[in-house]
């Protein structure tokens, strides 16, 4: 550290930025807990009367319960697909082991209002009425591939030979799968599927166009910001934010508690390991 | 199942992954509690036969039986056989106790029977105990034992080890390799081995089988193979043995005489062919002494050191031939060594000598395939990708 001499201007030039990310989200939040319908300085002191407000609003809550049943249902679909593909992608030894996999997790790129509109002609083209289903249907293609990835570097990641171990100990395909391979991955899939479930909830371009007469949070929120302007939107989105970031951290710690049992086997080679009481025996 | 009847046998194994054919008409019949070992060179094809025994390759041509059973499209956890990896391939998410019971929970034996047979194989390899370990707090040599347990536990026809030692420090495998012998005694159990250690193979094993590049080229008990190499192959990799080229002279009972460069040479040999032949002179058979001792008698071997190693019990010598295009290795016994650079004579036991057939066009030997740390399987899903 005593060797590089930075100039005040970095560090303003950091804060500067932190600020400028943090500030809005922060701001949005006091504001959540104001006493007054203001949505401007000055702050005239703390209430918690617009949560109680979203919390009593029966449309509020009913957009909520939609956007928890889509959310809910994309990660389980997703969890459930995304580990077949991606367990039968890497595990075969297929020519096409890698198009396939590019085809499974290039959707990523697509921008959100090419997959609305893609699909909003594909339903009418098939005469699907919208609804929730069809929301769901559109949140799988979106979250889809984020899982794959996730849950393809997990399953590349184990040793084939212990999957080759407890084959050659007399377990079929299936015990393979359920006491050897799910074991070591459950914590990533589960981390995989918390962010399927948040990208999900959170969505709101592709399920502007697929959702028909329903209403999720986040359109809420929106069409809410069109008419007035008052505090309980603030509730809603800090709400959203802070349930979003447990999701997150949920997520991110299933991956490190994880990815540290997994590195467990490395404390073999720390010397002070090595020294077990029955080496010398032999 | 009659006595003489093999617990296993292959026919005529061909095995290719793409265009590339890693093993070309192995047949091998193995006797019940015998441990044989596949030895070989990195990439010769040992591994790969192996696991065609274990039923992770299927082979592209031949049969494999067991107890005299057709197993060769039977997938491995319908097999006899277990293996024991080259790494301790221990279940991380699993204790000691689940790992070795995992064979005969997944069979369906009871929990009371478990409990009792998991601790039996583990008093075998002398872990008892160590139940409630997680394989993070075991070192390298126990985990392996622990790989061992786990195989035994489910008693299988055919115990398959593919270099389990290698990734071992030395004197855990020196102990490890006496820990195996007694565990191969104590269960009688037949035991397939692969490692392309010499010293190993010959330590362990009842008999060798000797496969270089997907070829077997000698089967034998490790005294033979050592002092009676079929090929000149088998005579460096396995004896470490000097080849020179010869002529056989005149061939007699009981002695033969050899020429050797400018020289020519009485041996103690039974009724060689005569015509151009491989002198096969084990290092140890070799002696070597000051330059003046034998000079001018035409009976030994002129050369100068090149390379001098002390072994504790002697040195070891690189020695460059005077009348010869070629080096000779020595291995003496005795505290007096040579120095580099120094000429001296070279002789050896007139009763030490083997002889192999010659092509007369042939003057150098193959060059000698270094016995080296590698992995035999370097890369199986990009085989398998091919396959």
């Amino acid at each position: 550290m005593s060797g590089t001499r930075r100039s005040p201007a970095t560090g303003a030039f950091t804060v500067a930025g932190l600020v400028f990310l943090w500030a809005p989200l922060l701001l949005v939040a006091l504001f959540s807990f104001h006493s007054t319908g203001s949505l401007t300085f000055p702050f005239e002191g703390f209430s918690t009367r617009w949560y109680d407000e979203v919390f009593s609003n029966e449309v509020i809550r009913t957009a909520a319960q939609n956007s928890l049943v889509v959310a809910t249902s994309t990660a389980l679909i997703t969890v459930l697909l995304g580990t077949l593909a991606a367990y039968g992608l890497t595990r075969s030894s297929s020519r096409l082991r890698g198009p396939l996999a590019l085809l499974f997790f290039l959707p990523i790129t697509l921008p959100g209002l090419f997959i609305g509109i893609a699909l909003l002609v594909a339903f009418s083209r098939v005469e699907w009425t919208l609804s929730l289903a069809t929301v769901t249907i559109a949140h799988l293609v979106y979250v889809f591939p984020f899982f794959f990835l996730v849950a393809r570097a997990a399953l590349e990641r184990l040793d084939p030979a212990l999957e080759e171990t407890a084959a050659d100990l007399g377990a079929g395909r299936w015990t393979v799968f359920r006491r050897v391979t799910l074991p070591q991955v459950w914590p990533v899939l589960v981390g995989a599927a918390c962010l399927a479930f948040a990208l999900s909830f959170d969505e709101f371009v592709i399920t502007f166009f697929v959702i028909g007469p329903d209403s999720t949070l986040p359109l809420y929120i929106w069409s809410g910001l069109r008419r007035t302007i008052d505090p309980s939107i603030n509730a809603i989105s800090t709400l959203l934010l802070a349930f979003t970031i447990l999701l997150f951290v949920v997520t991110f710690a299933l991956t490190t508690w994880s990815e540290r049992r997994r590195r467990g086997r490395g404390l073999a080679e720390d010397p002070l390991v090595l020294t077990g009481p029955a080496e010398g025996a032999a | 199942m009659s006595a003489s009847e093999p617990r296993v046998r292959l026919e005529g194994i061909t095995h290719r992954f793409g265009s590339e054919t890693v093993l070309e008409d192995v047949s091998l019949d193995i006797a019940p509690e015998e441990l044989l070992t596949l030895l070989g060179p990195s990439g010769c094809g040992k591994t790969t036969l192996l696991r065609i025994v274990a039923g992770f390759e299927r082979p592209s041509e031949g049969r494999v039986l067991i107890d005299g059973e057709d197993v060769t499209g039977l997938p491995p956890n319908r097999r006899p056989t277990n293996l024991v990896f080259q790494r301790p391939t221990l279940f991380p998410h699993l204790d000691v106790f689940s790992n070795v019971a995992f064979g005969l929970q997944v069979a369906g034996v009871s929990r009371a029977q478990q409990r009792e047979r998991v601790a039996e194989a583990l008093t075998l390899v002398r872990l008892e105990g160590y139940e409630k370990r997680r394989s993070h707090e075991l070192s390298g040599g126990q985990m392996q034992r622990i790989a061992l347990a786990r195989a035994l536990v489910n008693r299988p026809a055919v115990l398959l080890l593919d270099e389990p030692l290698s990734a071992l420090d030395l004197k855990i495998r020196l102990e490890m390799e006496v820990e195996l012998r007694r565990v191969h005694r104590e269960t009688g159990a037949t035991f397939v081995y692969v490692t392309h250690d010499q010293r190993e193979a010959m330590a362990l094993s009842d008999r060798l089988v000797v496969i270089d590049q997907g070829r077997v080229e000698q089967v034998g008990a490790p005294t033979e193979v050592y002092s009676r190499p079929a090929s000149v192959f088998t005579a460096q990799f396995v004896g470490n043995a000097n080849v020179l080229p010869v002529e056989v002279l005149e061939a007699g009972d009981g002695d033969a005489l050899l020429r050797l460069g400018t020289q020519t040479r009485r041996i103690e040999y039974s009724d060689p062919a005569p015509g151009p032949a491989w002198l096969v002179l084990r290092p140890e058979a070799v002696r070597v002494s000051g330059a003046a001792a034998n000079n001018g008698t035409g009976e030994s071997l002129r050369g100068v050191v090149r390379d001098a190693a002390y072994r504790g019990t002697g040195f070891s010598y690189r020695i460059e031939l005077s009348e010869f295009d070629a080096y000779v290795k020595a291995e003496t016994r005795g505290a007096a060594g040579h120095e580099v650079d120094q000429p001296v004579s070279v002789d050896w036991d007139a009763d030490a000598c083997w002889l192999l057939p010659r092509d007369e066009r042939e003057t150098v030997p193959p060059a000698p395939t270094a016995a080296e740390d590698l992995d035999d399987q370097p890369n199986r899903r990009e085989e398998e990708t091919n396959a």
